[in-house]
């Protein structure tokens, strides 16, 4: 049987591969936007493409586990006494976690699902595999490459010991590759956690645990070492351990590359992660949402008012205050849009996620290529300043940021020890601005970079207007209807895998921005 | 599981004599023999067989002060805030942390050891002493520690957050409270609808079991009163006490490209039971603790290692056949 042809770019594609067309104990390539059909690696070609563990301690050497379990079997086989990929952290998560079990819910679509990980270091960990059960197939995996640098990526597909090599970080950030397969979800090639920082929406933590009741019954899983004794671990362990300093390692040799080639063929790809919203983490008040029942101030997170971690932990500007709502104008905004909870199979839940008001915020993984920007000097940091200025209100799906994007130059070069881009973008920017209309980001860019030193009174004025406006039921209902719209993007995107990713609301899906004075008007 | 015939020290702490130990074990058993009284599903495991099916789930959490991260406006700020008093390090684990001329760190030291502890240590002066002189410094003097007759554990050497510290003090840290509060989350709640009360914040808050906005409680309440209502019995393994799980390194960065774990040394206790442990540079090496980065910044506060530093305790869940019902809230 000829192998057939892939055309839908995506992790579907793995998941639409007919076990027959894969070779059983083997390893095969389909690296979409590169190979048209899935194939078979030959041991030669395995070796010279494949430099990661999982490749060099199990495939290379003939081993081709099953399932999820049968993985870190052979990895233990594998390896001596004190290994470092012996050691192994596992977490779990799963959207519809926290909705209590009960004869009610009991047909509720929780995606529970775990992320187990090996050889955890200062740099993260070195395997990091995905599996509904340890029993089941159908594993992703991904793997740090000791040789050319990035993770790769694998998945199993069914009950086969046939593997698929679908890509290496780098395929997620040029050419053809760019987007498809794994890169659809991991669209520069990292490791993806949304819910990356406290209170950590949806996974097990310190915050909220998942409950042995909603593990499943069949196969059970209660009493498994991934669930008993100091499994699973905390969500806030994997932010620390494996996913922030994961994300750095790839980010810090992707910028690698860029500083030993002396040249940049694409800037655009690194500035879109600056401008843009390629990606998201998700965001939450650490209150869960049945808790402001009890009254007291609702604590929201800064990050859906301001780019702080950008603005001010990376650039030095001035600290937002804590924004925060009484608890009965919460509340009433709760019945106000009728906020619920609906499951893939449409069954309702009444109120908030577990933890109030989730929200997108800009990636970790933005934020990593900004700082590692920086670090190189590719950027200077008054550019950083002045475009992350641009729009500020806006920290996330900001049309008027990302159209600065039209001034990056082809190319940038280091020349004299030195990165022309920051020079370069911004002189474009600033001979582009007095052909623009009144109001333009290009005008807007122009007149933060002429008085540099004023950036953070833009700050304060802001600051104080949000806070004003969160002290009326107007403003925060202005401040849900444009939360809904932010969530709605992120719906739109492919890590979006789940109806019970955000809360619901009847707010009609238009596109909203924030202002300066802290009011949302709809676009 | 083996017949437990007494408490244990934390750690496995040695004791001078079989007499001491029976006086530590009779300090815990007093706490345990109380809450015992008041609730059927907390159990003395010094009391009867065990069992043999009994499991032994981990309940850990971060020593950095959740209550901080509500109000923080900056990691600067939440950091400064957590390094600048005891009394706000409040999940079982505190730290203090000693700067050289530079003002630059050179080493930040953790503990879990509870007061209780040192109560019990107190009753031989000369052991109390000596304690502190090998945590602390020989500077200690003892009526430092002891003033007409009885104890201070919030004395002079043991009550800021700069230098060697001795021990926990901030007032929620007690092995007492630990074992109260597991000992109460045993209780079902449910809401004013009838609805059982499951979540950790809500049930603390429900049951009145502690701060709602620290990691620790909430976590514990929740582990315990999940096991609850599978009709099981709670109580914390031997040795009963909060140790220190584990420091992650992930995304620290040394000078030389040394693995930030090895400079990571366990004080007191032993491997699975850490009571006290410091982060320091050995001094061949040309670099202090502050030229070590986290996340890409230099280690400025012992807060930023708070933030990797994982506290734990180990409960015991004994399968029984309680039919427990759930009570209205309290809180």
């Amino acid at each position: 049987m000829a192998p057939p042809t892939t055309t839908v770019p995506s992790c579907a594609a793995f998941r639409q591969l007919p076990p027959e067309v894969l070779q059983p104990g083997s390893v095969h390539r389909l690296v979409l936007g590169e190979d048209d059909a899935v194939r078979v690696l030959g041991d030669e070609e395995a070796a010279a493409e494949l430099g990661d563990p999982f490749a060099t301690h199990l495939l290379l050497r003939g081993v081709f586990p099953r399932t999820a379990g049968d993985v870190l079997s052979a990895l233990d086989r594998a390896t001596p006494d004190g290994h470092r990929l012996r050691e192994e952290l596992v977490f779990l998560l799963g959207e519809g976690s926290q909705i209590l079990m009960s004869a009610a819910t009991v047909g509720v679509e929780r995606r529970l699902r775990f992320l187990v990980v090996r050889g955890v270091g200062a740099e993260g960990a070195d395997v990091l595999l995905s599996a509904a059960h340890p029993d089941s197939g159908d594993v992703e995996l991904m793997a740090w490459d000791h040789r050319a640098g990035g993770f790769n990526y694998y998945q199993s597909v069914g009950d086969s010991t046939a593997w698929v090599f679908a890509g290496n970080s780098r395929h997620a950030l040029c050419g053809p590759t760019q987007g498809k397969g794994p890169f659809e979800s991991h669209v520069s090639g990292n490791v993806v956690m949304k819910e990356l920082r406290s209170p950590w929406l949806h996974w097990h933590s310190r915050a909220a645990n998942i409950l042995p009741s909603v593990l499943p019954a069949d196969p059970p899983l209660v009493g498994h070492p991934w669930v008993s004794s100091r499994n699973p671990q905390g969500a806030d362990i994997c932010e620390v351990a494996v996913a922030k300093p994961g994300i750095n390692r790839w980010t810090r040799a992707r910028f690698q590359r860029l500083v030993d080639d002396g040249v940049v063929d694409d800037p655009g790809r690194v500035m879109v992660q600056v401008l843009d919203t390629p990606s998201v983490n998700l965001i939450a008040s650490n209150r869960e949402s049945r808790d402001v029942a009890a009254g007291g101030p609702l604590v929201l997170p800064q990050t859906f008012f301001v780019d702080s971690e950008a603005l001010t932990e990376v650039l030095g500007l001035p600290a937002p205050p804590r924004f925060a709502v009484a608890a009965e104008t919460y509340l009433r905004s709760l019945r106000t849009f009728d906020v619920h909870q609906e499951d893939d199979a449409g069954v309702r839940h009444a109120g908030d996620t577990h933890f109030a008001f989730a929200v997108p915020e800009r990636a970790f993984e933005d934020q990593a290529v900004l700082r590692r920007a920086l670090a190189v000097g590719l950027l200077s940091e008054r550019l950083a300043a002045c475009l992350l200025m641009v729009d500020f209100p806006n920290p996330v799906f900001s049309r008027r940021r990302a159209s600065l994007l039209a001034h990056v130059p082809p190319r940038a070069r280091i020349t004299e020890g030195s990165w022309d881009l920051s020079d370069a973008m911004a002189d474009a920017i600033l001979d582009a601005a007095p052909d623009t209309p009144a109001g333009s980001p290009e005008r807007e860019f122009a007149e933060l970079w002429e008085d540099v030193a004023s950036l953070g009174d833009r700050l304060h004025p802001y600051y104080a207007a949000v806070t004003a406006r969160l002290g009326s039921q107007a403003g925060f209902d202005d401040y849900v209807r444009l939360a809904e719209s932010r969530r709605h993007r992120v719906r739109q995107m492919p890590i979006s895998e789940s109806s019970l990713l955000f809360a619901r609301t009847d707010v009609p899906a238009r596109e909203r921005r924030m202002t300066a004075d802290g009011t949302v008007v709809e676009v | 599981m083996p017949v437990l015939t007494r408490f244990d020290t934390p750690a496995h702490l040695p004791e001078p004599t079989e007499g001491d130990r029976d006086a530590w074990s009779a300090r815990i058993q007093g706490v345990v023999v109380s809450l015992t009284a008041d609730h059927p599903q907390f159990f003395d495991p010094t009391v009867g067989e065990i069992g043999p099916d009994v499991q032994a789930p981990v309940v850990a959490w971060t020593a950095f002060p959740a209550t901080l991260l509500e109000d923080a406006t900056s990691e600067e700020q939440r950091w400064a805030a957590a390094d600048a008093s005891r009394d706000v390090q409040d999940e079982y684990c505190e730290w203090s942390v000693e700067r050289d001329d530079d003002g630059v760190i050179t080493r930040v030291t953790f503990t879990t050891e509870v007061p209780e502890y040192f109560q019990h240590l107190a009753r031989d002066p000369d052991r109390l002493l000596a304690t502190y002189r090998e945590l602390v410094g020989p500077q200690v003097r003892l009526e430092d520690l002891v003033v007409d007759g009885r104890y201070q554990p919030r004395n002079v050497h043991n009550r800021s957050t700069t230098g060697r510290l001795a021990h926990l003090v901030q007032g929620s840290n007690t092995l007492e409270a630990a074992l109260r509060l597991a000992a109460q989350a045993t209780v079902l709640r449910h809401d004013a609808d009838g609805q059982p009360v499951t979540s950790a914040m809500t049930l603390v808050r429900c049951g009145r079991l502690g701060d709602p906005r620290r990691n620790s409680d909430p976590q514990i309440a929740a582990a315990v009163n999940d096991a609850a209502a599978t009709g099981a019995e709670i109580s914390l393994q031997d040795p009963v006490g909060i140790y220190i799980d584990r420091l992650v390194v992930g995304g620290m960065e040394t000078p030389d490209g040394e693995d930030p774990a090895t400079f990571w040394t366990v004080e007191r206790g032993d491997a699975e039971h850490v009571l006290r442990a410091s982060y320091a540079v050995p001094p061949d090496r040309p670099y202090r603790v502050g030229d070590v980065t986290v996340d890409g910044r230099p280690i400025r506060f012992g807060a930023q290692l708070a933030d990797r530093v994982s506290v734990r305790l180990t409960a015991l869940v004994r399968p029984a056949d309680h039919r427990p019902e759930r009570r209205p809230c309290v809180g």
